[in-house]
């Protein structure tokens, strides 16, 4: 029988999985996708030029050290939108990065400790408590406190780890809280409520506030990146919890600790919006001191602020001034980015 | 240690404070307007005591529905390409360059809204001639600024589908297409659905390029081409105006501020459980 039989699989010529079925809709899948990259990149591109073309013109030293003015551009300056923005991202690092660490090894390290973990903790201590009470070493006041000591503990393993979820989801859901409202806290909180009055202090509190839940998700991720056998190791040669914290967790985390810091911080420099509310728009023309402790009476200037500012006026030279600052501005955030990158690469170990 | 857990609880009483500040500062408010009025009125006008959210709330959800229908088709793409088709160096040159776009402040967004792309939709007659202000140009920065939450969080979804799911789908003779849109997609959606609804809030809650493109006459329209006021460029609105502690438009600030935090806490509460719901777990 002559038959056109189909060839055997092992003698059919391979070929390439890839090829096989592919059909126009393929192409035109893969080309979607494809084009969905290039268009977000290329309003990004767009947006790049655009407002390169509209600022360079009026980008120059003069720009950046003349003063503020509303009424005639050719002599307007970011002097004080720089300057207060420096003063604000002081205020903010110094409040926010100190809290956002310890939360974030708290987190981290001592607060996933479980109920049975806890109990064990309190139970140590009482043992502790029993040998030195026998060997008479412990009375009075101080026996009275290691007494309590005990109690928290037992207290804590009960109530701890419930508070400690409580924490945790209401860290991540602070992050995705629209920065406005942060803005509308610091006005009653430090405005009103404080009378922290309208000023560069008010506005670096708020900015603290809104940065912090952000520092203490990317330190967290810092913190577990360190392999828990540099702990466990300290642990065995005697080190307790705390100093294996210290001494080998912490080091190795802050390279990645910074990078987060960085990165939160140059969020904090573009936002506008909560310091509007804390602050209103300034008109005025005073040049903010560099001294962050003079904070407190100094006007709340900004370079978003500024920028809001003269992009509000109808004037088209102010948007040229606008454009201006936004260069400023975006040139500030890439080296800022570029700071936390060099960090990373330089200092960051791979275990 | 003790330091350290206070330090932590401090993010508790910065919830405490927001929900506490939002309440007793806009408290005096709802002497003068009713809940009903509030919420059912049509019309908002500060300083004429005309304290309708509807406007502002409307033009709040038609912006962040522009954003969704910009970002999400640009925002899965994306994904779709870099977690399935992109060789690894390519994704590493474009995954920062997407970062970049996420990282851009949301005034220079505006910027670009109100003085490039409104132009831009006039001269290509979408716009009115003569119109400045109006919904389009601001949905589509706002939809810019979430495609890289999108891209990146689905992005995340898709790569922990496992190989082995592909590779039954491809030893059963599909194409990329076919194993992107029938195996990891499915298998991915609980993923997908958070990033876009995370996404959609934070449309919500954006407010300097908002407050550029779409200016600040309230208005209750559907029509995407005509300027209106959101809820977070009405609290711009009135803070720029520096009004004093104890006046009824400060209180308004604290009142409408209270409905968009509930608005955007309803919508995250939405996308965690979303994923508790759907999710299907892969060893």
């Amino acid at each position: 029988m002559t038959t056109t039989a189909l060839p055997r699989a092992d003698e059919a010529t391979p070929r390439p999985l890839a090829t096989k079925h592919r059909r126009p809709a393929d192409t035109l899948f893969h080309a979607a996708v494809l084009g969905s990259v290039v268009i977000a990149l290329g309003f990004l591109a767009w947006l790049f030029i655009s407002i390169l073309i509209e600022g360079a013109g009026t980008l120059s030293t003069d720009f950046l050290t003349q003063k503020a003015s509303q009424r005639n551009p050719s002599i307007a300056g970011f002097t004080n939108a720089l300057r207060g923005s420096l003063v604000l991202m002081m205020i903010t690092a110094f409040v926010a990065i100190p809290l956002g660490f310890a939360a974030a090894i708290y987190l981290e390290k001592f607060a996933p400790l479980s109920r049975d973990a806890l109990v064990g903790v309190a139970r140590r201590r009482e043992r502790s408590l029993r040998v030195r009470l026998e060997r008479g070493e412990i009375s009075g006041v101080r026996l009275a406190l290691a007494r309590l000591w005990v109690r928290i503990g037992y207290g804590w393993a009960r109530i701890g780890p419930p508070i400690n979820t409580a924490v945790e989801v209401n860290i991540s859901n602070l992050a995705a809280v629209p920065s406005i409202i942060y803005g509308v806290l610091g006005l009653a909180l430090f405005v009103s409520i404080a009378g922290l009055s309208k000023s560069l202090l008010a506005g670096g509190l708020t900015l603290a506030v809104l940065v912090l839940p952000i520092i203490i998700i990317a330190s967290r991720e810092a913190v577990r990146a360190v392999p828990s056998s540099i702990e466990q190791g300290a642990v065995a040669l005697g080190a307790t919890r705390w100093q294996a914290v210290r001494k080998q967790v912490l080091p190795a985390a802050l390279p990645g600790m910074m990078t987060g810091a960085i990165l939160a911080m140059s969020r904090a420099i573009g936002e506008a919006a909560p310091l509007i509310v804390v602050g209103g728009i300034t008109f005025g023309t005073a040049i903010p001191s560099l001294n962050p402790v003079n904070a407190g009476d100094q006007p709340l200037f900004a370079m978003p602020l500024q920028i809001f500012n003269w992009a509000t006026q109808t004037r088209e030279e102010f948007h040229q001034l606008a454009a201006a600052g936004i260069l400023v501005l975006i040139g500030t955030l890439v080296l800022l980015n570029l700071t936390a990158i060099l960090i990373r690469n330089r200092f960051t170990r791979r275990w | 240690m003790l330091l350290l857990g206070a330090a932590a609880t401090i993010s508790v009483f910065i919830t405490v404070g927001i929900i506490f500040t939002l309440i007793e500062e806009g408290a005096g408010f709802w002497d003068n307007t009713s809940v009903a009025g509030f919420l059912t009125g049509t019309q908002w006008f500060p300083n004429g005591d005309l304290f309708g959210v509807l406007p502002l709330l409307s033009a709040s959800l038609l912006i962040a529905a522009i954003a969704a229908v910009v970002a999400v088709p640009l925002g899965l793409g994306s994904a779709i390409y870099l977690s399935e088709y992109a060789s690894e160096p390519v994704r590493r040159v474009i995954k920062p360059i997407l970062e970049l776009l996420a990282g851009m402040p949301t005034i220079v967004l505006g910027f670009f809204a109100l003085f490039t792309l409104t132009p831009a939709l006039r001269g290509l007659g979408v716009l009115p001639e003569g119109r400045i202000y109006n919904a389009l140009s601001a949905g589509i920065v706002v939809g810019l600024l979430i495609v890289p939450l999108i891209a990146s969080l689905s992005e995340d979804a898709f790569r922990a589908v496992p190989r082995a799911m592909r590779e039954g789908a491809y030893g059963l003779g599909s194409t990329k297409r076919i194993v992107c849109t029938r195996v990891v997609f499915p298998a991915a959606l609980s993923g997908v659905m958070a990033a876009i609804v995370l996404g959609l809030s934070r449309a919500i809650g954006e407010t300097m390029a908002v407050t550029l493109a779409a200016g600040s006459q309230p208005a209750l329209t559907g029509d995407p081409r005509e300027g209106m006021q959101t809820i977070t460029s009405a609290i711009v609105q009135i803070s720029k105006g520096e009004a004093a502690r104890g006046s009824v438009q400060y209180e308004s600030v604290f009142a409408i501020g209270l409905v968009l935090f509930v608005v955007t806490l309803l919508i995250n509460i939405g996308a965690i459980a979303l994923v508790r719901r759907y999710r299907t777990v892969y060893q």
